[in-house]
């Protein structure tokens, strides 16, 4: 094999570690941003790129929510009810992907980007958690420890049909795109629902495995999903996504929102800018 | 709320099997293609790689089905079969869908 090859299969590591860093981070994924390096900076056409990170998604998913087992800040049962709504969005969004242009997802992953950001900006100091360890959690709420606090975290889910819905979006959208869709679940989860950030997000970076694997099935069927660009990105997605899931213990909650909106919108631009190319 | 905590465990052990299978695959099948030796192990182990990386939520899927089943939670039994379905019909479309 060619040195070039050797080269883009490095390059695709590397945008793969960066991807998995930042996602494992925030809890969403890396899809968010591995497909824009994939797409705008290494030409990849949007639907081999969205399979490729689908793939990518998958991994970190499984690998993080491993990781976190036992910690109880998946929210399990939550998970679950959520995951018939999220994969059947994502079968729907995996057979209806070819009928979209380059342009149209682009525009879409450029919405989808600005909507999110502008949803964890809005809640950005907001923080919907009972300080009673004792606190009736209903069916599906929760309880865990956290680190920042030292204290014990109890909260309640509220409007499960929006988190419902939301899931059915985020699993659409996740297909279509090649994201995860936590981008869509963690804001709509934390502001709507009452799971506090955290929980939200370790919650939605176990369900996207899943939510992923529905639309990674079909692009798989279809050769989309190339496997010697799939297996750079995936190694590398891993070992990003192991260094940012240790660093995200030390972060404050309210940074990592920053942190997230301001690369959500620095995206939608990048990618409206090429639709219009 | 019931203390999911075996379950979670469960699904973390299933997880962790799964992807580390994966990448070993994907690794071994990436390494000997860039060495440039036989292409079709080489391929073989790629492939491996990506259909073990997309039965690994599958599996826990099922983990907590017999685990729901096991503590009589019918109403879970019953939504986690759902995504199972879901999955298994995505199956069936890559099938049909196959150019």
């Amino acid at each position: 094999m060619s040195a070039v090859s050797f080269a883009l299969a490095a390059i695709i590591f590397v945008s793969g570690a960066a991807a998995g860093g930042l996602g494992a981070l925030l809890g969403i994924g890396g899809g968010v941003f591995l497909v824009p390096l994939l797409n705008l900076a290494l030409g990849f056409p949007i639907r081999t790129a969205a399979a490729i990170s689908l793939a990518t998604v998958i991994a970190t998913s499984s690998s993080v929510s491993a990781g976190r087992s036992g910690e109880q800040l998946i929210n399990l049962r939550l998970g679950m009810v959520l995951e018939v709504a999220t994969v059947a969005g994502s079968l729907l969004g995996g057979l209806t992907a070819h009928l979209f242009s380059e342009m149209v997802l682009q525009r879409l992953f450029a919405a989808v980007s600005v909507l999110s950001a502008a949803a964890v900006l809005a809640r950005v100091n907001r923080r919907n958690v009972v300080r009673d360890p004792s606190g009736d959690t209903g069916m599906l709420g929760g309880r865990f420890h956290e680190h920042e606090s030292g204290g014990v975290v109890t909260y309640r889910v509220k409007r499960l049909p929006a988190a419902l819905l939301a899931s059915f979006a985020a699993g659409n959208v996740s297909s279509l795109l090649g994201i995860g869709g936590g981008i869509i679940k963690v804001p709509i989860l934390n502001a709507w629902c009452g799971v506090p950030v955290r929980a939200a997000a370790a919650t939605s970076a176990f369900m996207i495995g899943v939510t992923a694997t529905g639309g990674a099935i079909i692009y798989y069927g279809r050769g989309d999903l190339v496997p010697l660009a799939a297996a750079p990105a995936v190694l590398g997605v891993q070992l990003g996504g192991w260094v940012g899931l240790r660093a995200g213990h030390h972060a404050p909650a309210r940074t990592l929102k920053i942190l997230l909106a301001t690369v959500l919108v620095v995206v939608a631009v990048l990618m409206f800018v090429r639709s219009t190319r | 709320m019931t203390d999911d905590r075996s379950l979670e465990l469960a699904v973390g052990r299933v997880l962790r099997i799964g992807i580390t299978a994966s990448s070993i695959c994907l690794g071994a099948g990436l390494a000997l293609t860039l060495a440039g030796a036989d292409g079709r192990l080489a391929t073989l182990l790629l492939k491996i790689g990506l259909v073990a990386l997309l039965a690994t939520p599958a599996a826990r899927v099922v983990v907590s089905i017999i685990d729901y089943a096991r503590e009589r939670d019918w109403l879970f039994v019953l939504l986690t079969l759902t995504v199972l379905g879901e999955l298994l019909a995505s199956v069936v479309a890559a099938v049909y869908g196959r150019r």
